[in-house]
């Protein structure tokens, strides 16, 4: 190289050394100003099948909104597809390279938990009592792991009852079935009328807690400790046992113990193949685009020896240990809270998570007030990193009972004893 | 050495280089790395400690009756689609030997199956097979074999029926490729020869073609009986394994534990045992498949 080059390429290389270093210099792990503001990424899966309605409420008003309030703080919204999110959010914290915020399912809050990767708000936010009492019971013990509270509830739903004006018609009712009791009547009735009473596709948690804990019956105790005794306890067999009744009759379809080929209960339902199903809101935009005609009947789960009580799901708000910016990313998590984001993602069909605001909930549309009933009383379900362990579990050994291999006691103590393995930390 | 005998020595390895490396990091280094993570319990976590569980994972491979019916269903998924696609692959080619115009247009529309995506088929098959499918239509309302409501995929033994159909269907149009350019290396004398003595169809099948198409049918049953272990995708989207795990085949359990479960040491256990299957399987038909003069084709 030639002597003038190489002195060009000296200073090159000091001045690039001298940027470096000044950019190393540490920078305050606080909020920025509104002269160097700070940016926290928060990644969801909002725009999920192409429906663009909650990411452009998000990101053209409620995030515009938040930094008009907090000059300091940009945020930016990441869409990841929901089949992607979760392996992407491990193969992100494999790698150390997690966003600030997630909207995560609440089945993968205890899962991170376990992983470290998550900052417990309970112990962090100051006014986190404050915002929990106002969220609903359910919904916020999806954030509870090992004692300590690793997010808020963001967006909620739940499953119903829902039948069609056909179905009623056909068994002879003018009411949805409102007990245990009328809902076998509605399945002896609808014998022989080419419609079967009532359709579900599995036998995992999300499927069969709601007949459970309606039947007076429970998963574990309150302590996440034991699901012996309480898992096979007379009240949790008998419910299970009404639906294997009902499979051995004929008015529950295969569809619930695995057959993949059977007709789905969001096609069976509209087309008069099922006569009722559980499921949630979501539903109401899925017909209204396949099945125009179609007028769904909503009405909570069938009431048995413990009331109507269904399952929670939705999503929740977490917040990543690993984030350089936990007092802004905290800030925006207060913002999610507010009824105004709330009520904003309410019209773009997402629950939300307050019971105060479930009446105006119900004026953006009406079919939301069964939903928001039932989340009164609705549960969660085991809110432990082997949470999609227990479905298999469920599954695996609750589909011998239905087929009558197995007695429905001798399977439940058998998942109930595997679930038990799975609470005291094992495999 | 001169420098010219150093370098007409080191030019061969040269060539070599670039896919020795591509080979050794894209394949052998996952290889290692699998089989050190199914030593651990393997956490996903840089900053955690992974427990060092030295052969527990395979252990309780051993032990796990879930584990034994996946390679069950995986070695009969094997056995069922192996021997028709040789078959019927050997017979379209020796169909579609003779130089004709229809030749080319059947080439293409066996061999498409082969090119469509996995995905696609695997969930128009899932159509297929549905209980108010095609299939069901066609037995029961135009056939009238059957009642037309049979739950292919809600049984075990039906539900394989249907993915070895598509595994059988999908593969018929390579084996058959090979097959067709196989027969073209037949002599053409021999087959003369044989006929002149008085040999008929199936005796000159017997004695000239399969000993000179023999290299191509050892590796033929080779790649299909590998293949066929690692049937996945087919299983993933028509079943899921199930019902209630049922129809799980050893690549669907081993991707259930990593990436639901996210146990990664016991998921690699399984994919190295799996990998040690094929491969002892591997050694074992290139030995049985020695060349009729007794020498090795490895």
């Amino acid at each position: 190289m030639k002597r003038s080059a190489q002195l060009g390429t000296i200073a090159a290389l000091a001045a690039s050394i001298a940027l470096v270093a000044s950019g190393c210099s540490s920078a305050p792990a606080t909020d920025g100003t509104a002269d160097n503001p700070v940016t926290i990424t928060f990644w969801g899966a909002y725009g999920n099948g192409g429906n663009s309605t909650q990411q452009d409420a998000l990101n053209k008003t409620l995030i515009p909104e938040f930094e008009k309030e907090n000059p300091g703080i940009k945020v930016t919204y990441v869409d990841v597809p929901y089949d992607d999110l979760l392996q992407k959010l491990t193969t992100s914290a494999a790698g150390d390279e997690l966003p600030d915020l997630v909207r995560a399912d609440l089945g993968w809050v205890p899962q991170f938990a376990d992983l470290g990767v998550l900052t417990p708000l309970s112990d962090t936010m100051s006014d986190f009592a404050d915002l929990s009492k106002a969220t609903y019971p359910g919904s916020l013990a999806t954030n509870l792991y090992k004692g300590k509270y690793y997010g808020l509830p963001l967006d909620t739903n739940t499953r119903v009852y829902i039948t069609s004006k056909a179905a009623l018609t056909a068994a002879g009712m003018t009411k949805p079935p409102a007990t245990f009791d009328e809902f076998i009547a509605m399945a002896k009735a609808l014998h022989g009328t080419g419609i079967t009473a009532f359709a579900d596709g599995g036998l995992g948690a999300w499927n069969i807690s709601p007949w459970i804990w309606s039947g007076g019956g429970a998963i574990t105790d309150d302590k996440l400790t034991t699901a012996m005794g309480y898992l096979d306890s007379p009240k949790s067999v008998a419910a299970v046992q009404m639906l294997v009744d009902l499979y051995k009759s004929g008015d529950i379809p295969n569809l619930i113990t695995g057959n993949a080929g059977a007709t789905s209960t969001s096609d069976g339902l509209p087309k008069g193949v099922y006569g009722g199903i559980l499921d949630g809101p979501w539903m109401q935009g899925v017909w209204s685009g396949q099945y125009a005609d179609f007028k769904p009947i909503y009405a909570p789960v069938p009431a048995g020896a413990g009331g109507s009580v269904s399952v929670v799901g939705g999503e929740d708000i977490v917040l990543t240990a690993s984030s350089k910016h936990q007092q802004a990313a905290e800030k925006f998590i207060r913002f999610t809270q507010t009824d105004q984001f709330q009520l904003e993602m309410v019209k773009t069909g997402q629950m939300t998570v307050m019971p105060a605001l479930a009446d105006q909930e119900t004026k953006v549309a009406d079919f939301y007030s069964t939903f928001a009933g039932q989340l009164k009383t609705a549960k969660s379900r085991l809110a432990i990193p082997g949470a999609s362990k227990v479905d298999t579990i469920l599954s695996t050994e609750l589909t011998p009972a239905f087929n009558g291999t197995v007695s429905v006691k001798d399977a439940l103590s058998k998942a109930a004893s595997q679930i038990d393995e799975l609470l005291k930390g094992g495999k | 050495m001169s420098q010219a005998r150093l370098r007409s020595l080191a030019t061969p390895y040269l060539f070599i280089a670039p896919g020795v490396i591509l080979f050794a990091v894209a394949i052998l280094y996952p290889i290692a790395q699998a089989v050190q993570i199914s030593l651990f319990d393997w956490k996903i976590i840089a900053s955690a400690t992974s427990d060092f569980l030295g052969i527990a994972n395979y252990v309780r491979a051993f032990q796990d009756d879930q584990f034994w019916l996946s390679l069950a269903n995986s070695g009969i998924y094997m056995l069922f689609t192996v021997p028709p696609q040789i078959i019927l692959g050997l017979v379209i080619a020796s169909l579609l030997k003779r130089k004709s115009p229809a030749q080319p247009v059947f080439r293409v529309l066996f061999y498409l199956p082969v090119v469509t995506s996995w995905v696609v088929v695997s969930l128009l098959f899932k159509y297929l097979f549905a209980d108010a499918g095609l299939l069901n239509f066609t037995l029961g309302d135009i056939l009238h074999l059957t009642n037309g409501d049979t739950s292919w995929l809600a049984n075990r033994w039906t539900a394989l029926i249907a993915i070895c159909a598509l595994g059988i269907w999908k593969g018929i149009g390579w084996s058959m490729m090979i097959f067709l350019a196989a027969l073209q290396g037949v002599p053409q004398a021999l087959e003369e020869a044989a006929t002149m003595d008085g040999a008929n169809r199936w005796q000159r099948f017997r004695a000239v073609t399969v000993p000179a198409i023999w290299p191509a049918l050892l590796f033929v049953t080779v790649m299909l009986v590998i293949g066929g272990f690692n049937v996945f995708t087919s299983v993933l989207l028509m079943t899921n394994g199930g019902p209630g795990g049922q129809t799980e085949v050893v690549l669907t359990y081993m991707y259930q534990q990593a990436f639901t479960f996210l146990d990664f040491g016991y998921g690699s256990a399984l994919a190295v045992i799996l990998a040690v299957i094929v491969f002892v399987l591997s050694v074992v038909q290139l030995r049985v498949f020695r060349d009729r003069s007794g020498q090795d084709l490895a």
